[in-house]
């Protein structure tokens, strides 16, 4: 895993990496992310929903876009304040539509395997964008702070 | 690290029900979805099995597992076997509603009870 160093943009700096498209770097690749929200103090809902998401669409872009090719590599940007977490994770595959993905909570597809981790991501998070023809997913969760804390 | 597959999932007899529970890690990830796969396919080969998989310890959970349980629901159903849901914390139950799987598998809080709900039907 490559990283690429962090930018400043505003008041928070963006930390980017080059990752393989290998599964096993995932959760050393959420861990890192989780500890940026972690030392901001985000609480055990924010960091679950941050890492379901960051899962959900790194396997993605490494199954789905890359189809697991090992010359193939995820970028992946984050950046962590502490009213906002942004994540943009791109891959190198032909990239795909979003709006044609079906509803997996349809009854008529309930059953079939597709879709569910895209719906999963936009649950979680409070903006799920995409840009370059669907092979970059940009992801944004805004910090709610607990009612009475 | 990778543990073995019997770390992953354990699988024990409970009156003639058998109930999987999962180890090695408080989160459900590659290696663990597809042993979790296998284990689960391979009691869908035994017709009439009764299966409990409890989520005791498990943290978090992802699409794919979701979609491994959907297939060995589907398996077990075809070997006239059946597969119930136990010990799933808050945060990951609430996963099953958004996917409105809480309506497609029967879920227990505890494993204990979903066993007994088996061995009740049964006797019945």
């Amino acid at each position: 895993m490559k990283a690429r160093g962090s930018r400043a943009e505003g008041r928070s700096a963006w930390t980017e990496k080059v990752l393989p498209t290998r599964l096993d770097v995932i959760r050393e690749t959420e861990r890192e992310v989780l500890g940026r929200l972690e030392a901001l103090g985000y609480d055990e809902d924010h960091r679950f929903a941050v890492r379901l998401a960051v899962e959900e669409a790194l396997v993605n872009a490494m199954r789905h876009g890359n189809r697991m090719d090992p010359l193939c590599q995820v970028r992946l940007a984050y950046r962590v304040s502490p009213e906002r977490v942004e994540i943009r994770i791109t891959d190198e595959g032909n990239g795909f539509d979003p709006a044609s993905v079906p509803d997996p909570t349809a009854d008529e597809n309930l059953c079939k395997p597709c879709g569910r981790g895209i719906m999963l991501m936009r649950s979680y998070m409070d903006e799920v964008s995409y840009a370059s023809s669907g092979r970059e997913v940009h992801l944004v969760k805004y910090r709610r702070h607990a009612a009475g804390a | 690290m990778a543990g073995t597959e019997d770390d992953i999932v354990r699988v024990m007899d409970r009156g003639g029900v058998t109930l999987v529970r999962l180890g090695l890690d408080s989160i459900l990830r590659e290696a663990e979805v597809e042993a979790l796969g296998r284990a689960l396919a391979a009691l869908a080969e035994v017709p009439g099995q009764r299966v409990v998989l409890s989520f005791l310890g498990v943290e978090q959970l992802t699409s794919r597992v979701l979609g491994q349980l959907i297939y060995a629901r589907k398996c077990l159903e075809e070997t006239g076997g059946e597969l119930r849901l136990a010990d799933i914390d808050p945060r990951l139950y609430e996963v099953f509603v958004i996917a409105r799987l809480d309506r497609f598998f029967r879920i227990f809080e505890r494993e204990d009870e979903a066993i007994a709900s088996f061995h009740k039907e049964a006797e019945a």
